[in-house]
């Protein structure tokens, strides 16, 4: 187990928070770590911030998360990692769609070349959005509290796609499921960044499976190639003790 | 792939020695097939139960160096009622399937079993020695009687091979190898019952506290078990513990295995640690002028 100090704090939305610490590894966008929160648990969080200072954002939704955003300047941070495969970097134009707490690994990727479709349930919980240019952003909320009222497909279908050298994906399935469908068949890159149980995050217990491959070392990160070979995306998904789930999406 | 490879074990053919060992990465249809494609010769299953269980809650794994690690998963599993499927689709890369099952008495084992080998697996493995988990585990893997009424009752309950895993927990090894001495073959060894403390949290790292060590600082034991119940008992043995190169393997089979199986070395060298052994293993082999494994089971026994 590796272990640092919280050095920053950020508040980013009434339900999320950042928590910077220092960690002298090269880390790249999209990879994850595991993080123990002693005496709770442990959950995987992808790095939102991947220079010199190290940083991950959590939502509370569990007890583990719930710790996590209770930590302060000076505690203590419990990992390990990183794991996973990250994005793939272009030199382009690139859009990046996040839905939730899903911009939190894309954070990273942000740079002055970067457009975003970032989206939540209403505007309080937009994540990021101030990162990016307000030209090249494009707000969805469920409630429409603020910008277009809907999915990221709302905003997508709007956009002239063939512009990007790439777009990143990252959100909840049924949302990466149905941008998948509307990429599909199109003259597009894309990378989606996938969620599965995960509980080894090495590569051994099958808990983050996908037709085969482990999301915790095969992915998170799969192109849209990858994707379209898989027969459980947006189908089925395995819960804690490995049933296999219907999803209907 | 040549015939030198090619190994049998209780009547099963297998096109390598090479079989991924139950718990890593075999409780999900498609990992199995994956795995099969990408060269195990056959693959067992996670440990099945009765019911489906959660297992623990993470941190369920320790990395302790070395491409060791110590586990306690706590036999999440689906359930025998909702396995069918994957065992069906497993069964698609046309390669043995073994099923794995853990039970509390010898009717529970018996009528896993019978499910099991009615989804079409090519065998049965009992894990009788989960060494982490309450009631299922070590508690049945250390009592002679009960290993022998379970693998009594299981072999008169399915007509395919049964293979008993035994524990490296206990006192004296014989005594069970000859409880089970009605199982095909015997399975050698499970993972030894260990721990870690994170110095800094200043506690243990593991939710359940205790789990089972695997990888590379096993091998020793899983080696003294396996020649000391061949050289004992002449039983068919299936080699497990630390294998991560040819010459694991090779050791495995000089000391009396006739084949065997592959567990952590899958976190270190990922789905092609099977076709890469394969190919050093023929290259030894050649080189080694060792012409098949049958003629080199047990080949380092001193009599
Ligand atoms: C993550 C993990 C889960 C395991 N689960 C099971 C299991 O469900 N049933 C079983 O009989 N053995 C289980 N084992 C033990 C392995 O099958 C094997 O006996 C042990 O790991 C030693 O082999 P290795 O060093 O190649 O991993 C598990 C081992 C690991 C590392
Ligand atoms: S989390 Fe265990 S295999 Fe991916």
């Amino acid at each position: 187990m590796i272990h640092s100090t919280v050095v920053r704090v950020d508040q980013n939305t009434p339900t999320v928070r950042s928590i910077g610490f220092k960690w002298d590894c090269k880390v790249l966008p999209g990879q994850f770590i595991m993080v123990w929160i002693p005496g709770i648990g442990e959950i995987p969080i992808s790095l939102s911030s991947t220079g010199n200072l190290k940083e991950i954002t959590v939502k509370s939704y569990g007890p583990a998360s719930d710790a996590l955003t209770k930590l302060e300047t000076g505690s203590r941070i419990f990992f390990r990692g990183p794991y996973g495969r990250p994005f793939t970097l272009v030199k382009g134009k690139t859009l990046l769609i996040g839905g939730g707490s899903g911009m939190a690994s894309l954070k990273p990727l942000i740079n002055e070349r970067s457009y975003a479709i970032v989206s939540a349930r209403t505007r309080d919980e937009l994540l990021f959005s101030d990162k990016i240019h307000e030209g090249n952003l494009h707000l969805v909320t469920d409630d429409g509290s603020i910008g277009i009222k809907g999915t990221p497909l709302n905003a997508l279908e709007k956009l002239n796609l063939t512009e990007f050298e790439m777009i990143y994906v990252c959100g909840p399935e049924i949302m990466l499921k149905k941008i998948f469908d509307s990429l599909r068949g199109k003259k597009v890159r894309a990378e989606f960044a996938m969620e599965r149980t995960m509980k080894c995050g090495i590569g051994v217990c099958d808990s983050c499976s996908i037709d085969g491959l482990q999301l915790c070392r095969d992915g998170s990160i799969f192109s849209m190639e990858e994707v379209m070979e898989m027969e459980e995306f947006g189908r089925t998904k395995l819960s804690e003790s490995g049933r296999r789930i219907i999803l209907n999406y | 792939m040549s015939n030198r490879l090619q190994t049998v074990i209780s009547g099963l053919r297998l096109d390598n020695p090479l079989i991924l060992a139950s718990g890593i990465l075999d409780e999900n249809g498609y990992t199995m097939k994956r795995i099969l494609k990408e060269g195990a010769a056959a693959v067992v299953t996670k440990s099945i139960g009765s019911a489906e269980r959660s297992g623990y809650k993470p941190p369920v794994v320790v990395e302790i160096g070395g491409g060791n690690m110590i586990n306690a998963i706590g036999l999440a599993n689906p359930g025998i009622e909702n396995f069918g499927n994957e065992v069906k689709i497993a069964r698609e890369a046309g390669k043995p399937v073994i099923g794995s099952i853990f039970g509390a008495d010898a009717e529970e084992f018996s009528n896993l079993a019978k499910k099991m080998a009615s989804y079409g697996v090519s065998g049965i493995e009992l894990n009788l020695s989960c060494p982490h988990v309450k009631g299922v585990g070590q508690e049945i893997g250390s009592d002679p009687d009960l290993v022998e009424s379970i693998v009594g009752e299981v072999k008169r309950s399915v007509n395919i091979p049964v293979f008993a895993k035994l524990s490296p927990n206990v006192s004296d090894i014989m005594e069970l190898a000859k409880a089970a001495d009605r199982a095909d073959a015997l399975v050698l060894i499970n993972t030894v019952r260990a721990m870690a403390i994170d110095v800094y949290a200043r506690r243990p790292v593991l939710s359940n506290v205790y789990g089972g060590l695997s990888g590379p600082a096993i091998k020793p034991v899983g080696l003294r078990y396996v020649y000391e119940v061949k050289k004992e008992t002449g039983k068919e043995i299936i080699g497990v513990g630390g294998i991560q190169s040819a010459e694991d393997t090779l050791e495995y089979i000089m000391a009396g295995a006739s084949c065997v199986e592959i567990g952590t070395a899958l976190h270190t060298g990922g789905r092609s640690v099977f076709r890469a052994i394969s190919r050093d293993l023929e290259n030894l082999m050649a080189s080694e002028k060792l012409d098949s494994i049958s003629d080199t089971i047990g080949m380092a026994i001193q009599r």
